[in-house]
């Protein structure tokens, strides 16, 4: 899996590509370490190229959920492709975690 | 219609996998999401035996594929640890963040992709069969 991290304004966007399974999801936990130890910007997570994710890669996104919960700073997830959206809402994620549907939609709530 | 294969006992090998379903779709004309169930079911199976089985490098694992009609019967072979997934507790998925934890939710995954799955310990070897009915737009 390919991830992009990139900053606009209070925001830090992870954009995935490619697969999050028990292969990939250790370096992407890696990645998100520092943004998870001490939030200091938005995080949106944009899965637009996320071809697939497994529960490995679900874990990350919990505890990522998890972490952003108490702070003053938001978590969001964007532009799930179907399969993506069907395993988190299987795993009842969304009814904790905010799904937009493009990250143009995130950034502007954000920004708001 | 069957295939075998051996997928190596290592993490990596999960590619191998991706690879060999991608001629299955092919060649038994599985709809893009039905093969994509199968590799979310096949993934959670594998790496569980992965990381938990305590095989061997030297011990991989055999999988056997059958697809007759709309049926496919999928079987994992692996000489680990004795593990019965199937009577595994699956999470409570209406908790709230708080409360959730990261346990269960491969099995959960596996549950709702395929149709039945029955377990057996036969000469120190796990062998889980499972069965999904593939939808009418398979061929």
């Amino acid at each position: 899996m390919e991830t992009t991290i990139s900053k606009e304004n209070n925001t830090t966007i992870f954009a995935l590509k490619g697969r999050l399974d028990s292969n990939s999801a250790p370096q992407f936990e890696h990645q998100l370490q520092d943004f998870l130890a001490t939030p200091a910007t938005h995080l949106v997570f944009d899965f637009n190229n996320l071809d697939y994710i497994s529960s490995a890669g679900l874990r990350v996104v919990l505890n990522t959920a998890k972490a952003y919960k108490s702070g003053k700073f938001l978590f969001i997830t964007c532009a799930m492709q179907e399969h993506v959206q069907e395993v988190f809402e299987i795993s009842g994620f969304d009814s904790f975690i905010t799904i937009h549907r493009s990250i143009d939609e995130s950034l502007s709530v954000l920004k708001g | 219609m069957k295939i075998t294969f051996q997928i190596n006992n290592d993490i990596s090998e999960l590619e191998s996998l991706l690879d060999q379903l991608q001629v299955l779709e092919k060649k038994w004309s599985l709809s893009r999401k039905t093969s994509a169930e199968i590799n979310l079911v096949l993934d959670e199976l594998i790496t569980n035996i992965i990381k938990h089985s305590n095989c061997s490098k030297k011990q991989p694992i055999d999988l056997t594929l059958t697809k007759t009609d709309k049926k496919l019967t999928i079987q994992l072979a692996d000489s680990g640890l004795p593990f019965d997934p199937t009577v595994c507790k699956l999470p409570d998925t209406s908790l709230s963040l708080e409360n959730r934890t990261c346990g269960g939710l491969g099995v959960l995954l596996i549950r709702q992709f395929s149709d039945c799955w029955h377990y057996k310990r036969l000469k120190d070897r796990n062998i889980l069969t499972l069965q999904k009915i593939c939808p009418k737009e398979c061929g």
